[in-house]
């Protein structure tokens, strides 16, 4: 799942499924990312863009603060690492060593050394992978802001509200190729998805089969014959019919549920695959 | 350069953070040295601190290259430390760079801490070479680092890096020297050793440390390693591995060998060479000489005609320190070995002034065994085995003598220490040409070229005297008889003879002659000779003669051992292959093939025993004559003719003296200071005092009242060394032979 911020027209040879390829060599065509061939001008780009990959690690013995300064001199431009440490709430910890600090410390961290060159584009990977939901709050914060700030932002994700909350355009990757891609909305609409109408009684149903109701999909019951699901394009009209359907069977509701697709409805629709596979 | 300064400061700022990092570099090597120190008896001092020095600095450079490097970066990758760099804008060279100088400048402090404890505690003098010591322990560190790094390119996990780590730092700590001196190893480990850039790191640091050699003089060590690191630094750039991911084929790891190519190249030189070998031996030899120990509650003979009675004598460095004469108690305060050696008698390492190192004293069944140059090694070490730690070569290859006074100069050969006359200056059917009659052609001149000087005039004479200094002699030895019945040689022309001894003292060369009767000596003393040789034995030396020879400080070497061992050989008699030193010193199979020649009935001439017997006489009267006349008396065996075999013979020789009535503390100073006075060298040798070399004998017994007590020998000391006498003659037991 790629999450993609603006302006990127062909992520495709810049990430893998996984995310921790970098800079793959390509298979075929051009690639050209701020202006720069990546297979040509590598260490242009990378002084230009801002990485966090999943599963790095700094040596347990080096301080925070000495680690950015560390990273500053790679760097031809950096930014100034007071102020990156106060916007990651890391002032408290600058001393501290690398080993002492919590998960949601380190992943900071990492953010602040992909952040240190002032990048036009950040790669990240997984930012959020593993923490903590204060922890994933703060991150979010940050991309929200990251995004205000004009600059381009690669996400990789497994959280599908991660992408929906946080991306202005996704790309949906499956073993190495795009299967959709676009604004949160569009992907959502191109796909067979619609609203689904949910209904679960108080007893099974008998052994009546449900009508063919307009605008819907053919009703399907499960085994125990007590909910019932309809795929629908006029959900209002759907409920109900079926609710109807179901009073003069005599049986009392239990529970009613009507959902929207999502993308994680489209991601199963296009992969065939739960995502957290 | 921003990025390689920032790493290198970082990582340096994080190993000193590190208790590992700390521990290996600075303590682990102290303990080694500590370690070292007491099993090698560092409080003694001498260049055995410099040895423990070197091994100490050694095993830090390997750890600090293959554990620093070889396995710490390694866990960087593991640990995806490396993976964070790979998508900042850096190339792997600087982060080679960082961990090269981090390597190099963790070691600094080991350095100075070591060579520091060393001064303190031991008082080991500041390397005389201090920037040549310090540009090779860089160009080692570095090199170890660099290797250190190629083991982490080519290991595709931290255990893998483990096991190359131990393959390599094993046998380099052991084998090399680094642990263990290499010359204490056997013969398969010092060529073994030759490929390995440990032992050149040994070596040249020893060299440098010890034998205050510069570092253009390990050119090809320091070369080597600066290859090594260079060709190591390409093969780390191109296996260079961000990622633990990143598998490495089985056959990249080939790429380790190609960085051993340079000391595979230097080991297949030095096996040729063998100059490694010997380089290991002189380092060796060199801290035996360096012990320090003090030989107490002995009898002294100084040698310049006093005895304490009671008395101590201290070594140190290869020096006699002091000589003390009865009880002292500071000395018991010395941190210094003791010998103890009440009723034994201290006394200069005897000299032998007239030796024939090219022939061995006796016969070989086997044709084979004549082998010139093994001889002349035996002999010598016969020599020391027999308490004679100085012997002057008189009449030998000019170009081989030269060698071997070299090899045991520097201590390649363990043996009595060479002074060289070269070839002999005779004339044409002289005395010392009969040798070469049975040669012809080419072979003959060569011979001829080596062993004799034939001059056609008096310039000629001069000049060859003159290219032989040139050539590095210590005397000049001229003949001058005309031989005696059934044996008569061309006599040397006395104006060609007269200036040999004339241009040899112009150039300081002690001339010794060789004379056959009265007239010889008279003609030898009047030319100016410094010594004798044989005298007369077929008539009285006037006591006139003697008187001028007193006067002018001529010597007389009167060897009446050889006199001895003819008469024995014309009358079949094997007394004196039954002494017991000789026995102990020389071979079983010499011993084996002179026994059988004196039962050959062919060898056996009575009448000439006969009046060999006279002849003894004559030598016997003649010497008590010089004695009484107050001619230097000096000790000569020529030893190398039949039965006067290398070494015991000197015994012998004092023994035959006192038996023609010469006191024996007379006749033991003409085998120490009389006999280092002729040869130039008694500001150095032939005295117990001092300031001089340590070449000491120390005997059972007072043999200024029983002479036979030379022969029991208790210890012998060679520049400082107590010598392995029982190993001397033990290619097994002594690797160094």
């Amino acid at each position: 799942m790629v999450g993609i911020g603006a302006g990127v027209d062909q992520p495709r040879a810049l990430v893998a499924q996984s995310g921790e390829e970098f800079l793959r060599p390509r298979d075929a065509g051009e690639v050209s990312v701020l202006g720069f061939d990546p297979g040509r001008e590598t260490k242009r780009l990378k002084d230009r863009i801002g990485v966090c990959l999943q599963a790095t690690n700094l040596p347990e013995r080096i301080t925070v603060r000495e680690a950015l300064r560390l990273f500053a001199s790679l760097y031809s431009k950096t930014v100034d690492a007071d102020a990156l440490l106060e916007r990651l709430m890391l002032v408290d910890k600058r001393d501290a060593p690398y080993g002492k600090l919590s998960g949601g410390q380190k992943q900071r961290l990492a953010l602040a050394l992909a952040l240190i060159n002032d990048p036009q584009m950040l790669f990240l990977d997984e930012p959020s992978a593993g923490l903590d939901p204060q922890a994933r709050l703060e991150i979010h914060s940050l991309m929200q802001e990251l995004r205000r700030e004009q600059r381009t932002v690669l996400l990789t994700t497994h959280y599908i509200e991660e992408a929906e909350k946080l991306c202005d355009r996704v790309a949906i990757v499956d073993e190495g190729r795009i299967v959709a891609m676009g604004t949160p909305e569009e992907i959502r609409s191109r796909t067979l998805g619609q609203a689904r109408v949910e209904v679960r009684c108080e007893r099974p149903l008998g052994a009546a089969d449900p009508p063919r109701w307009a605008d819907a999909d053919p009703a399907q019951i499960s085994d125990d014959r007590m909910t019932i699901v309809v795929g629908t394009r006029k959900p209002a009209r759907t409920l109900v019919d079926l609710v109807r359907w179901i009073d003069q069977l005599g049986v009392e509701l239990a529970d009613v549920h009507l959902r929207h697709p999502s993308l994680e409805d489209v991601f199963i629709e296009l992969t065939g695959k739960s995502l957290r596979e | 350069m921003k990025a390689y300064l920032a790493l290198t400061q970082n990582e340096l700022r994080l190993a000193f953070r590190d208790k590992q990092v700390l521990f290996f570099n600075y303590a682990f090597p102290l303990i080694f040295f500590f370690l070292l120190s007491a099993m090698l008896h560092a409080e003694r001092g001498g260049s055995v601190v410099a040895a423990i020095v070197t091994n100490v600095l050694v095993i830090g450079i390997l750890g600090n290259g293959f554990f620093g490097a070889g396995i710490r970066a390694v866990q960087e990758r593991e640990q995806n430390i490396l993976r964070r760099f790979k998508v900042a804008p850096i190339s792997p060279l600087p982060i080679l760079g960082a961990s090269l100088t981090t390597g190099l400048l963790l070691f600094v402090p080991a350095i100075l801490l070591t060579i520091g404890l060393a001064r303190l505690l031991y008082g080991m003098p500041i390397p005389d070479r201090p920037v040549s010591l310090l540009i090779f322990l860089a160009i080692g560190a570095l090199a170890f680092r660099s290797i250190g790094l190629i083991i982490a390119a080519v290991s595709n996990s931290t255990a893998e890096s483990n096991v190359l780590v131990q393959l390599l730092y094993m046998p380099m700590m052991f084998l090399s020297g680094a642990a263990i001196p290499a010359a204490m190893l056997p013969r398969w480990t010092q060529t073994v050793s030759q490929f390995m850039p440990a032992a050149y790191l040994v070596s040249g640091m020893q060299g440098i440390l010890t034998q205050h050699e510069s570092l253009f003089a390990n050119w090809k060590s320091a070369g080597a390693l600066v290859v090594t690191l260079c060709l190591a630094i390409f093969v780390a750039m191109r296996l260079f591995r961000w990622e633990k991911d990143e598998k490495l084929q089985g056959s990249a790891k080939l790429w380790v060998a190609g960085v051993m190519v340079p000391f595979l190249a230097l080991g297949v030189y030095q096996f040729r060479t063998n100059e490694q070998t010997v380089k290991n031996r002189t380092l060796w030899r060199q801290m035996q000489r360096g012990d320090a120990f003090l030989i107490r509650n002995a009898r002294i003979f100084v040698g310049d005609g006093r005895v304490l009675e009671n008395g101590s004598v201290l070594v140190r460095k290869g020096r006699i320190e002091g000589v003390y004469e009865g009880d002292n108690a500071q000395l018991s305060t010395l941190k210094v070995d003791i010998v103890e050696a009440s009723g034994k008698t201290v006394m200069p390492g005897l000299i032998d002034v007239h030796v024939h190192l090219g022939a061995p004293g006796g016969m070989f069944a086997e044709a084979k065994d004549f082998a010139t140059e093994k001889i002349a090694e035996r002999g010598l070490a016969q020599y020391l085995y027999s308490g004679v730690t100085t012997v002057k070569s008189t009449g030998d290859t000019l170009d081989g003598s030269l060698a071997l006074r070299q090899r045991v100069a520097i201590g390649d050969l363990l043996g009595a220490e060479l002074f060289v006359s070269g070839p002999l200056f005779t004339t044409e059917g002289g005395h010392g040409t009969e040798y070469f009659s049975w040669l012809e052609g080419p072979a003959k001149a060569a011979a001829v070229e080596q062993f004799v000087r034939t001059p056609a005039n008096p310039d000629q004479a001069r000049e060859q005297v003159r290219q032989l200094k040139t050539a590095g002699v210590d005397a000049i030895k001229a003949v001058l008889e005309s031989g005696r019945t059934g044996m008569l040689f061309a006599r040397m022309d006395l104006a060609m003879f007269r200036a040999v001894v004339q241009e040899a003292n112009g150039q300081h060369l002690p001339a010794s002659v060789h004379t056959g009767n009265a007239r010889d000596v008279e003609d030898a003393v009047d030319a100016g000779a410094a010594s004798v040789e044989h005298g007369s034995f077929s008539d009285p030396i006037p006591d006139a003669v003697f008187a001028r020879m007193a006067k002018t400080g001529i010597a007389y070497d009167p060897t009446l051992s050889v006199l001895e061992a003819i008469r024995d050989l014309s009358a079949g008699r094997p007394d004196l292959l039954r002494r017991s030193l000789v026995q102990q010193a020389v071979s079983q199979k010499l011993l084996k093939g002179t026994a059988e020649l004196l039962k050959d009935p062919k060898t056996a001439n009575a009448d000439r025993a006969a009046g060999l017997d006279g002849a003894i006489r004559i030598a016997q009267d003649n010497l008590r004559r010089a004695w009484k006349t107050g001619v230097p008396l000096v000790t000569g065996s020529d030893a190398g003719n039949m039965l006067v075999f290398h070494g015991p013979t000197v015994h012998r020789e004092l023994q035959l003296w006192v038996e023609a009535g010469i006191p024996p503390a007379v006749a033991l100073q003409a085998a120490t200071l009389n006999a280092a006075r002729l040869l130039r060298a008694d500001a150095r040798i032939g005295v117990v005092a001092a300031g001089h070399d340590a070449n000491l004998l120390v005997v059972d017994g007072d043999p200024t009242r029983d002479i036979s007590a030379t022969e029991r020998i208790s210890t012998v000391v060679l520049k400082g060394e107590r010598v392995r006498r029982v190993d001397l003659f033990d290619a097994s037991k002594n690797p160094l032979q």
